[in-house]
């Protein structure tokens, strides 16, 4: 994967996430307890041998910037290639603000044009999962096509006027996108994961600007592709992978990560995520802990109850407190007496003694940064 | 010519650590690992680019691999430099032969080159033995306020242990008058915790002649420390307040252990203005099963717990089965307990596997430790003070 460049675009729409994404982008929202949602995707793309990683940023891009810095903990950040950040910028023919994707490449046409590689891996940065990219070039190296897709038939991947849906035929030859239908007539979830040679991409990047267009997905590949303009192969992804594309989808992706085999297919031995790390002490259990079912990072310290959650990094949980099916991010508190159950927690909340938040399952209360209950 | 650095720290890495047994027959001992996801040599290392010293020359000898790969670039200490960092410093082939270091002095000699090219005026020498945080810059700041040729930083300890340690004897203003190593009847209860500073146009001038002395046991405590005394140089002890543990025996290393799991914790390791690095394995962050239970325990990323882990410390990647009970004790990187194994009082270091069923240790007595690598067949016994080397 040497030859290949990883080019990942962050300016999703992120309005479904609620309170979630008001201060950062999808790509840097928090899970799993240690991590953010693109360190799947930046470590995907390493441990699959990719050693160019540019990462397209548009708004709320500050957190983003800041967890990823220089590349180091993904080992990108070398002399040749490595990580490179690539915010919205103003220039003559450029309004510094992407109304789709194709704005964005067309923006980073220079990048493209002076990285080594000679083919490009483009993708969204709104779905987890842990995949080894180099299938996806083992299906575009059998020839007979311009580009490939990534799919999945996980159902519980399909969302009403969400999505892209593919039609892929016995050959693996994609017949069909539909974008945003309110009821999906494809069982094949496109993963927004493309392998496309350079030239190719640029070329069409070229021409889509020039006739006016937005968006790489909708406004050229779909109808390149039903003009059979291009030869596009779908491949097969068969493994987990999770949406981040409402806050229920968020709660459920990190409460799965409780259950061990999709621990154990996330984070395998051989090809591990990284993350910015943060030096903290492992977590500390105290007298009263009383903790079942959880995932636990460093940092914490319990003296309370805890049940089927996930505590991120310097979580306090105060004696005689419990924490029931909850997500509880970074630096927060929990004070003695609180009870919590289906909440979510941002960053540095914090919930005062005796404090009481019960959410229903199927929609988790969503507790901002900062706050104090 | 580098750039000029005021003080250059040269960290002593190459004894074996002998008492801690089969813990450092594959590895030296600053390599141990303490406290959920540190390695000894984390503390000197963090110490120095906390306060401020960017060069860092670590001496390696005895079975350097597993610390040459742990420091790497220095990177998790922020010392991968372009003008300084950390070096590893093992002894090399001069001309035609080529020597071990003989002494802690002489590993120092050996590398005159090396602290020469950072045109240096002082210089900082510090082991891989201890736990401890440490401002070095504020003992420098003492060191240049006396004009000193050396200073010495000491500890009180306990009168009736004085004994056990290198003692000075100081005068008011701290200067150190006389050097007793294990006084029968110590005049002082300052100990000397091996970190020194030294002037180091002043250090150059007493290594090489002490190189130059063949009945010279080449050590700092026994052989430059009381040469620069008896030419009357200037002296002093600085004091250090605040945690300091030897762990160079296996009951120290279990109890340093065990000291972090006490209330409050005698060394601040919270402290985020002086952060204690290491290398990060890049795990998940640790779980605790439906059955599993923890309490009183440090337990970092990467582990699983499906048994009762009470009053222990679990580093990275462990697993504590169904059944297994683990109390009072240390479980290093990737250590596995089976199903309804116990593990009382004992330190499983790398990678062991305590088969099902076994029994290690017990709930009084020496710790019993397993090597590394070991594996252990399922129903096996470790009695309290054994070590297990699978040999």
């Amino acid at each position: 994967m040497k030859d290949v460049m990883g080019i990942i675009y962050t300016g999703e729409k992120d309005s479904f996430l609620r309170e979630l994404t008001l201060l950062r982008a999808i790509a840097a929202l928090p899970v799993a307890g240690r991590y953010r949602v693109i360190d799947f995707l930046v470590s995907d793309m390493v441990n699959s041998g990719i050693r160019n990683v540019g990462v397209i940023m548009q708004k709320n891009y500050h957190s983003l910037m800041d967890h990823l810095g220089s590349g180091k903990e993904w080992d990108l950040h070398g002399k040749n290639d490595g990580l490179y950040i690539l915010p919205p910028f103003l220039t003559r023919e450029n309004v510094g603000v992407y109304t789709g994707s194709l704005d964005a490449l067309h923006s980073n046409m220079s990048y493209l044009r002076r990285s080594r590689q000679e083919y490009v891996l483009f993708c969204n940065s709104l779905i987890v999962y842990n995949a080894n990219f180099n299938a996806i070039m083992d299906v575009y190296a059998q020839g007979d096509c311009d580009a490939v897709m990534m799919y999945t038939k996980d159902p519980g991947m399909q969302r009403p006027e969400y999505g892209s849906y593919l039609d892929v035929d016995k050959d693996g030859m994609i017949r069909d996108v539909e974008i945003d239908p309110t009821k999906p007539r494809y069982e094949n979830t496109s993963m927004d994961a493309i392998l496309i040679s350079k030239s190719l991409l640029m070329e069409l990047v070229d021409r889509g600007v020039a006739h006016g267009y937005h968006d790489l997905m909708r406004d050229v590949i779909q109808r390149m592709i039903r003009d059979a303009g291009l030869k596009v192969k779908g491949y097969e992804y068969k493994d987990l992978c999770y949406r981040m594309d409402s806050v229920q989808g968020y709660f459920n992706f990190n409460l799965d990560t409780l259950n061990i085999d999709v621990r154990h297919h996330l984070f395998p031995e051989d090809r591990p995520v990284y993350t910015k790390v943060r030096d903290e002490l492992p977590a500390r259990y105290l007298d009263d802990a009383k903790v079942v079912n959880s995932m636990v990072a460093d940092g914490c310290i319990i003296d309370g109850t805890l049940e089927h959650s996930v505590l991120f990094r310097g979580v306090h949980i105060a004696k005689g407190a419990t924490v029931k099916n909850c997500i509880i991010m970074q630096d927060s508190h929990v004070e003695e007496g609180a009870y919590l159950e289906n909440c979510i927690l941002d960053k540095q909340a914090r919930v005062k003694r005796d404090g009481r938040l019960i959410g229903p399952k199927a929609y988790p209360i969503v507790i901002s940064k900062n706050m104090v209950i | 010519m580098m750039n000029k650095k005021q003080c250059v720290a040269m960290l002593l890495a190459g004894g074996q650590g002998s008492r801690l047994g089969i813990l450092t027959s594959d590895m030296a001992k600053p390599a141990i690992p303490y406290g959920g996801k540190y390695r000894i040599i984390d503390f000197p290392l963090s110490n120095c680019t906390n306060s401020g010293i960017d060069v860092v020359g670590v001496l390696t000898q005895y079975q350097p691999q597993v610390l040459n790969a742990y420091i790497g670039s220095g990177s998790p200490w922020d010392l991968d430099l372009a003008h300084g960092g950390v070096y590893v410093l093992p002894p090399y082939v001069k001309g035609k032969s080529g020597e071990w270091y003989s002494g802690t002095a002489n590993a120092i000699y050996q590398n005159l080159q090396f602290i020469e090219q950072f045109n240096t005026d002082y210089v900082l020498i510090l082991s891989g033995d201890h736990i401890y945080k440490m401002d070095y810059n504020r003992m420098l700041q003492f060191h240049i306020q006396n004009n000193a040729d050396c200073t010495i930083a000491v500890r009180e300890v306990p009168w009736d242990e004085a004994s056990r340690f290198g003692i000075m004897n100081t005068a008011e203003d701290n200067s150190i008058s006389e050097f007793e190593e294990k006084p029968a009847k110590p005049k002082s209860n300052k100990a000397s915790m091996g970190v020194y500073i030294f002037t180091w146009e002043k250090l150059r001038q007493y290594l090489m002649a002490d190189a130059q002395d063949p009945s010279s046991a080449n050590d700092f405590g026994k052989n430059i420390i009381p040469a620069m005394l008896g030419d009357s140089q200037r002296m002093f002890a600085y004091d250090f307040e605040g945690y300091w543990k030897d762990v160079g025996t296996i009951e120290s290393l279990w109890e340093a252990n065990m000291d972090l799991l006490s209330l409050p914790m005698p060394i601040d390791l919270y402290d985020k203005k002086w952060r204690i690095y290491g290398r990060n394995p890049g795990m998940a962050p640790h779980f605790i099963a439906e059955g599993g239970s923890a309490k009183n325990s440090l337990i970092t990323e990467g582990c699983e717990v499906y048994g009762r882990v009470d009053h222990s410390v679990l580093f990275a990647g462990v697993v504590v089965k169904e059944g297994a009970s683990v109390i009072d004790s240390v479980l290093m990187p990737g250590a596995v307990v089976e199903r309804g194994a116990q593990v009382r009082r004992a330190i499983i270091a790398e990678e062991a596997v305590i088969g099902a069923g076994s029994v290690i240790g017990g709930e009084t007595g020496n710790i019993a430790v397993v090597g590394q690598n070991v594996v252990l067949p399922a129903g096996s016994v470790v009695k309290p003070g054994e070590q297990c080397s699978g040999k």
